[in-house]
């Protein structure tokens, strides 16, 4: 039972880093905006997509294509926030209809894609390399589950110091706790804005190639539900957290694949629902999440 | 001068309304006789989109609590209205039911009120979030029931066939029910509207502590607004069933929900023609312009089959009106006789008033 256990916790570790860079990405531009970017399950997936277009139909190097799905998704998050969202944020309209710009964005996005390549599970891209496995003490830890928690962790320490110490960092807490006053002071609340959404952009593209090694598909409406559950994990994290935010995204994934592999098989369909579950939870008892919030209380609660 | 307003004698404001109900029942006796298969899809469907958006508006316009929960909602009273119509040898063959439940068979005005009645306890779920959480943490939890909602259908088998879906439902969905239940539904939300409850729902949708310091009991008109919205959401849901004649679990998905958000934002929110608008416009939509996304040659060039590309292009439409005109296109206000008259057929009356 324990050996089993720590297989579980081991398969666990790369769906959480999965949430957990998809997160931050949630957490930044709620903290900053005060919106849910509904796309950003949509620029996963397109991150995802060219990946496997560059390497596995075009035939270029895996790190090619890697680096392809980066700038494409960091570009998606970008053209979003120029096109989409500051239109709407900037002429104070009411949060709704931001909102559904947002879930209009996410429709239109996941359609495109759709519409070239139809709604098909196809094989992700996995270089050789990443398929050698370790025996660890009864264990099987792949390189890629090592790799994939490296990266993460090195990631999270970097964009942690950059939020706390980089002069861009400390504008968006200043912009996501009081935009006006961040302003008055000299704050380029636009260029922060852009800055959220380019990092969290990318964090998304590093997260789908995550997603495609670990689970080796994609397909267009793949980014529904990792998307979701990664917001549920930065309110979790306390919502404007970016470190909150991945411990969160650890915590949802590592649970969903315990909550799987502990209880019998035939409750395993209803995996969604402990997520949503765990959601009224949060909400009900914590809605400040795990660890303090960068935004202000007001917005939870009634 | 003129006198502008319509004479609003009593004889002749009955009369008015006489006529105009006798022209829309020739209209719908014509459509009934004349439109025939796709056409007549694409006119019950606007009929049932707009029965949809306008309980929906309830709560998410009036009330101002934007729910994205009646996707679950209309699953629900769906297949409660569906087990009460399907023959009783399919639910034998198929599903595993108590046997009262099994041997069941109502007419289809009773099914209708039972969904309904369901789909009122079952936004229960819906309003218990609705009283803490405000702004877009309450859009998510009502996502969340959407999905769970979806969830629980797939895996309950044995009320719900699974993902595998339930066939052999009986058409009882044509004109007259959708019409006379939208005609029901547009009188009753146009009266609520200006009733004490509909004012104070709007009340709260604009300023929910102003309103509570009015003296407006603001937990009691939520819930009269979830129950109301509810069961009109239900009905409609209910009807569109006994129309497409199956039925499966992922029906009234994200996508679904998005369409009807879309004509709420589309035609004006807070306004009965402003939903009646938007759900002709966008069901008119994405039902007669199919055929450009399945490919067509212009002028030589092959234009390839493109699935989806009415999505994309709904989607792009809604992130211009959400950019260049939030309130949509008509706003909160209504579009009446009285506005018809004054806005097109007597300007310059109103002008020498205004003079």
């Amino acid at each position: 039972m324990g050996l089993y256990l720590a297989q579980q916790l081991v398969n666990g570790i790369s769906y959480g880093s999965i949430l957990g860079l998809l997160a931050v990405g949630y957490t930044m531009i709620y903290g900053i905006l005060g919106l849910i970017n509904f796309a950003h399950g949509e620029v996963f997936m397109i991150g995802a997509f060219i990946c496997y277009l560059a390497s596995a139909v075009r035939g270029m190097p895996w790190v090619i294509g890697a680096i392809l799905a980066l700038v494409t998704s960091t570009a998606v998050g970008f053209l979003l926030q120029r096109y989409v969202y500051r239109p709407t944020t900037e002429k104070k309209a009411p949060l709704l209809t931001v909102f559904i710009a947002s879930f209009a964005a996410s429709i239109g996005l996941r359609h495109i894609v759709m519409m070239f390549y139809t709604d098909k599970r196809r094989a992700f891209p996995i270089p050789g390399v990443f398929e050698r496995m370790f025996l660890v003490g009864g264990i099987a830890i792949g390189l890629r589950d090592i790799v994939i928690f490296i990266v993460t962790i090195a990631i999270m320490s970097v964009l942690a110091y950059f939020i706390r110490y980089s002069k861009t960092g400390m504008g968006m807490r200043a912009v996501s706790y009081d935009k006006n006053t961040a302003e008055l002071v000299g704050v380029n609340s636009r260029k922060v804005t852009i800055a959220a959404f380019i990092i969290g952009s990318a964090l998304a593209g590093l997260s789908a190639l995550v997603y495609g090694l670990s689970f080796g598909i994609v397909n267009p409406s793949m980014g529904i539900t990792p998307g979701l559950t990664a917001f549920i994990a930065a309110v979790l994290g306390g919502i404007g957290n970016v470190t909150g935010a991945m411990i969160g995204g650890f915590i949802i994934g590592l649970g969903e694949v315990l909550f799987v592999a502990l209880l019998p098989a035939s409750l395993s369909p209803l995996r969604p629902l402990f997520v949503w579950a765990l959601l009224f939870v949060i909400l009900f008892i914590k809605p400040s999440g795990l660890f303090r919030p960068n935004v202000k209380f007001e917005e939870i609660w009634e | 001068m003129r006198n502008v307003n319509p004479d609003n004698s009593r004889k002749q404001r009955i009369l008015k309304t006489l006529i105009f109900a006798a022209i829309i029942i020739g209209i719908l006796a014509l459509a009934d006789t004349k439109l025939r298969g796709f056409y007549l899809g694409v006119f019950l469907l606007f009929g049932i989109n707009a029965i949809a958006c306008l309980g929906v508006s309830i709560t998410n316009s009036y009330a101002n609590i934007f729910s994205l929960g009646f996707g679950g909602i209309m699953l629900m009273a769906a297949y409660t209205c569906v087990l009460f119509t399907l023959p009783v040898s399919y639910k034998e063959s198929t599903l595993t039911l108590p046997l009262w439940l099994e041997n069941l068979q109502a007419p289809f005005i009773l099914a209708l009120i039972v969904s309904g009645i369901v789909a009122v306890l079952s936004s229960i779920v819906l309003v218990l979030p609705a009283f803490r959480l405000r702004g877009h943490y309450f859009v998510l939890a009502s996502m969340g029931i959407n999905i769970v909602m979806t969830n629980l259908a797939i895996n309950m088998r044995a009320y719900t066939h699974g993902p595998l879906g339930l066939r052999n439902i009986p058409f009882h969905t044509n004109v007259w029910w959708v019409y006379g239940l939208l005609a029901l539904t547009v009188f009753f939300v146009t009266r609520f509207k200006r009733s004490k409850f509909g004012r104070a729902l709007i009340a709260i949708g604009k300023d929910q502590t102003l309103a509570a310091a009015l003296g407006i009991d603001v937990v009691k008109y939520k819930i009269y607004a979830f129950v109301i919205g509810s069961f009109i959401v239900g009905i409609s849901g209910a009807l569109w069933v006994h129309y497409t004649g199956s039925m499966h679990p992922n029906v009234f998905d994200l996508n679904f929900v998005f369409h009807i958000i879309a004509m709420l934002a589309v035609g004006g929110s807070g306004s009965v023609t402003g939903a009646l608008l938007g759900a002709a416009i966008i069901t008119a939509f994405t039902h007669l312009a199919r055929p450009i996304q399945e490919g067509f040659a212009l002028f030589s060039f092959d234009v390839p089959p493109l699935i989806g590309l009415i999505q994309v292009l709904l989607a792009v439409v809604v992130v211009l009106i959400m950019i260049f005109r939030p309130d949509g296109l008509i706003g909160s206000r209504e579009i009446t006789f009285n506005s018809v008259k004054c806005n097109f057929v007597m300007p310059k009356a109103r002008e020498e008033e205004k003079g």
